[in-house]
């Protein structure tokens, strides 16, 4: 590694809209919505903003796969803007993008939103997009999880019981989350008896299809404080790509993921942190179904692989444990708008750092981790942010 | 000398009980039950199935008939699809063959009189049909669905080609038009005497006459049955004692149209001893026979899964509602593709030859085809591959979410026994029996339809091993 993006680049504004079922939103009202709170919360005015980050998965209408989704929206014109795409991992990579843009120098401002609009669409479920007719026929999102989690199974002594923790505290972290899709407690019981959508998923083992927008304005680090007097630091970020179709790999344990683990990797060195169970006060993880978020612990080195159901059953993850995990209740309970929700976890780990995270918050953190999967186990991305 | 050198018959999985066809109408059931399809089976790949398993027992293959009255595409070579999922030359004679369910034994003829005519050895005959009759009526009972094969060849045989008699027959007895998808049946006392008992007593009498043979010379009368009993009555009308007649599995199956003659034919090979003398009739308007002599060859000769092993293989529909839709479902499906014939094309050798990539570099087989290794990121020393078509499931899951006529879609990860790593829906399969390391075999199942055309690609299935 030539450079180093630690301690350059600073947060200084975030927003995030309700997420949720948003019939009455459309997907430009979402980032219009994030980009103002982002404003405000900076206390910036739009004409500052020098270059922009789009992550969005499915744009459809108004601008589609182009940059101009958001200029349109925003009426933010004559600007370099980037449409940045990267599966589930899509709203952390805009975000890494927009990084990567200051530490080179070019630009001192920008901002990044992560939207997406799934209620629009006349199906159940994400539609995977760019699946060959053949080859990918019948492969759906909880399906191709699913087939990880069961060769999961199949190694080591874990069952349906103990992916259903997950679901227990990621609801019970979105109750008390005005702003998450989910807004209520589950029971193990609830959770065990829901209909199955991908052995060994029911329907509270998946996150839902939502809508929803998150913003983050980004500066120079030295030029932070003249925004405000709390800026959270990037502190090292990490990308990594591995096969769209691991089903097809023949090399592939399907026992967790390597693209995070290296993401991980990366970003650990980038931040000089050695121990990350010692070092992270809490992370936001991508839980796009429960047992996602077990093997997560793992890969990301907050426990051995094979002991990631101690980590949720002592209770490790959960608010007041020793590292709580997606305290904004997950993709689970807070809900999964593709495109926007690497950008939301920066947002909950901003919050959090800056002590406004309310009844969920986590008591003085440091360093926060987040976590953005996409595809199959696919591309990682992993961000960690301080003060 | 010419006769036969292979054989191999496939019976479908699924069954539905007699009675619980007749109780959705209040009437009165026949015996026993019948073969039906899945929702992804036709004749076509009833008959790639077959055709799969007689050709394992044979090292080479120069031609392919398809005889069927169902066959999937009017205007496109079944036989040809056929033949490219099994991954023959491109020079081997293919040829699909049907209007009659006498179309087996038409094109078992037609076999062996090119073998007879050339050094060309091993002509595969494949019969299938999948036909459907009016709901309510007695055929819906009568019929069943199944595929066989028998290869054509030169010596060594394991049963000697001795010669044939047929009669064409212009008559109304079972019909369908280009316009219905279902069968017209004149089925009574008139066309049994008038069409099967005439056209069958003038074939077999004529054959004998030929060949010097009186029936009690005969081991095994090989009739097609038209329903539960009339090939008993027949047989005895043409001078066969009852143990001289091919049993004809009424009971478990039912009457296969284009493929029943040659099912039971392998039925009957499956049993037969040297110097047995078979009798082989095929009817549909008119008649056929055809005399074989079983030689010392077929004491080596063993089917992979006899019918009596395949017959044990069952799942049950659980209603009527349920076999009518997986007869029906993708007559009224249509899925929107994003597939050309450009891409159909590029693509063939993959998806329907089953083609991977193998490194030699580092060992692995691969599948999709690749230009770059995905173990060691070779590019100089990668070669196609024909991969193997049995493997074990390395992990699965059974998904609700994808749209299937009947969930759920059970997606299963395939390590190849001779190496490669397939993601493939699994079919067949009662979906609480499936597990990490359960033996499966490839077949080739219809997997969508769109675009005007039938969308034929690998599925995976339980395999008895």
């Amino acid at each position: 590694m030539v450079e180093s993006l630690k301690d350059k680049v600073a947060i200084v504004g975030v927003g995030c809209t309700k997420f949720g079922d948003l019939y009455d939103h459309s997907l430009q009202d979402l980032m219009v919505e994030a980009a103002e709170m982002a404003y405000e919360d900076a206390g910036i005015e739009p004409d500052l903003i020098e270059a922009a980050w789009l992550g969005t998965f499915s744009p459809g209408f108004g601008g589609g796969k182009a940059s101009i989704t958001l200029a349109d929206a925003l009426r933010l014109y004559g600007k370099p803007i980037t449409r940045v795409e990267n599966f589930c991992a899509t709203g952390t990579d805009a975000f890494r993008n927009a990084c990567l843009a200051i530490v080179a120098g070019l630009y001192e401002i920008v901002l990044v939103i992560g939207a997406e609009k799934l209620k629009d669409r006349p199906v159940r479920g994400l539609r995977r997009e760019g699946v060959h007719p053949y080859l990918d026929a019948g492969s759906t999102a909880p399906g191709v999880f699913a087939l990880a989690a069961n060769r999961y199974f199949h190694e080591f002594d874990i069952d349906r019981h103990v992916l259903a923790k997950v679901a227990v505290k990621n609801h019970h972290n979105g109750a008390l989350n005005p702003k998450a899709h989910f807004q209520r407690e589950v029971t193990e019981e609830q959770v065990l008896n829901a209909p199955i959508i991908a052995y060994p998923f029911g329907l509270y083992d998946c996150c839902p299809t939502t809508d929803g927008a998150a913003a983050a304005i980004l500066c120079r680090a030295d030029r932070a404080r003249s925004f405000r007097d709390d800026p959270v630091l990037v502190k090292g970020i990490g990308l990594a790509v591995m096969t769209g179709k691991p089903y097809f790999d023949p090399t592939f344990d399907y026992i967790g993921f390597r693209s995070t683990k290296l993401a991980a990797q990366q970003a650990y060195e980038m931040a000089g942190i050695k121990n990350p169970r010692q070092e992270i006060d809490l992370a936001e993880v991508h839980d796009c179904f429960t047992w996602t978020e077990i093997t997560n612990y793992e890969d990301l080195g907050f426990c051995k692989k094979g002991e990631g159901r101690y980590f949720i059953e002592e209770g490790r993850s959960a608010l007041g444990g020793d590292l709580p995990v997606n305290p904004s209740g997950g993709l689970k309970s807070f809900g999964h708008p593709v495109g926007a929700s690497g950008v939301r976890m920066i947002y909950e780990i901003v919050t959090q750092l800056r002590g406004q995270a309310g009844p969920r918050q986590v008591p003085n953190p440091e360093l926060g981790l987040v976590h953005n999967l996409g595809g199959p186990g696919s591309v990682a991305c992993v961000v960690i942010l301080g003060r | 000398m010419i006769g036969i050198t292979a054989h191999a018959v496939y019976i479908p999985r699924h069954r539905i009980g007699r009675e619980m066809i007749a109780s959705a109408f209040g009437r009165r059931a026949l015996p026993g039950e019948r073969t039906a399809v899945n929702f992804d089976e036709d004749s076509l790949t009833l008959a790639t199935h077959a055709v799969q398993w007689g050709l394992r027992h044979v090292s080479s293959c120069h031609g392919l008939y398809f005889a069927s009255t169902t066959a999937p595409y009017w205007e496109k070579l079944n036989a040809g699809l056929i033949a490219a999922a099994c991954d023959l030359d491109e020079e081997v004679t293919v040829a699909d063959f049907g209007g009659s369910v006498r179309s087996g034994t038409i094109a078992l003829g037609c076999a062996l009189d090119r073998v007879a005519a050339s050094d060309l050895t091993n002509i595969i005959v494949a019969a299938a049909d999948v036909r459907d009759a009016p709901p309510e009526s007695v055929e819906e009972q009568i019929f069943g669905d199944a595929g066989a094969a028998i290869v054509i060849g030169h010596d060594p045989v394991i049963a000697r080609y001795l010669g044939r008699a047929t009669v064409y027959d212009d008559f109304l007895d079972i019909v369908r038009r280009d316009r219905d998808e279902r069968v017209t049946s004149f089925a009574s006392k008139f066309t049994f005497r008038r069409g099967y008992e005439e056209a069958v007593t003038k074939a077999l009498s004529r054959l004998l006459e030929k060949v010097g043979l009186r029936p009690e010379e005969i081991n095994k009368l090989i009739l097609p049955p038209i329903d539960q009993g009339s090939h008993v009555k027949l047989s005895a009308r043409v001078g066969f004692r009852p143990e001289q007649v091919q049993r004809t599995f009424f009971e478990h199956i039912g009457v296969t149209g284009s493929s029943m003659s040659l099912l039971l034919l392998s039925a009957a090979l499956e049993e037969a001893h040297p110097n047995d003398k078979l009798l082989l009739v095929g009817y549909g308007d008119g008649a056929d026979a055809l005399l074989f002599e079983v030689t010392d060859h077929i004491d080596q000769f063993q089917v992979d899964h006899p019918i009596e092993e395949q017959l044990s293989w069952a799942i049950r529909f659980k209603s009527y509602e349920l076999f009518r839709k997986a007869r029906e479902f993708f007559r009224h499906h249509e899925d929107n593709l994003e597939i050309s014939n450009i891409l159909y094309e590029r693509e063939e050798r993959q998806n329907i030859r089953l083609y991977g990539t193998q490194c030699e570099e580092c060992g692995t087989r691969q599948f999709p085809m690749t230009r770059v290794c995905i173990a060691c990121r070779s590019t100089e020393s990668l070669r196609d591959v024909r991969l193997g078509r049995r493997g074990r499931v390395f992990t699965f899951t059974t998904d609700t979410l994808t749209p299937s006529p009947i969930p759920p879609t059970v997606m299963a990860v395939v390590d190849l026994d001779d190496g490669g790593r397939l993601y493939l829906q699994m079919t067949d399969i009662e979906p609480e029996s499936i597990r990490i390391g359960m033996p499966v075999e490839l077949t080739l199942r219809r997997l969508k339809e769109g675009g005007g055309l039938h969308h034929y690609y690998w599925k995976c299935r339980p395999e008895e091993r």
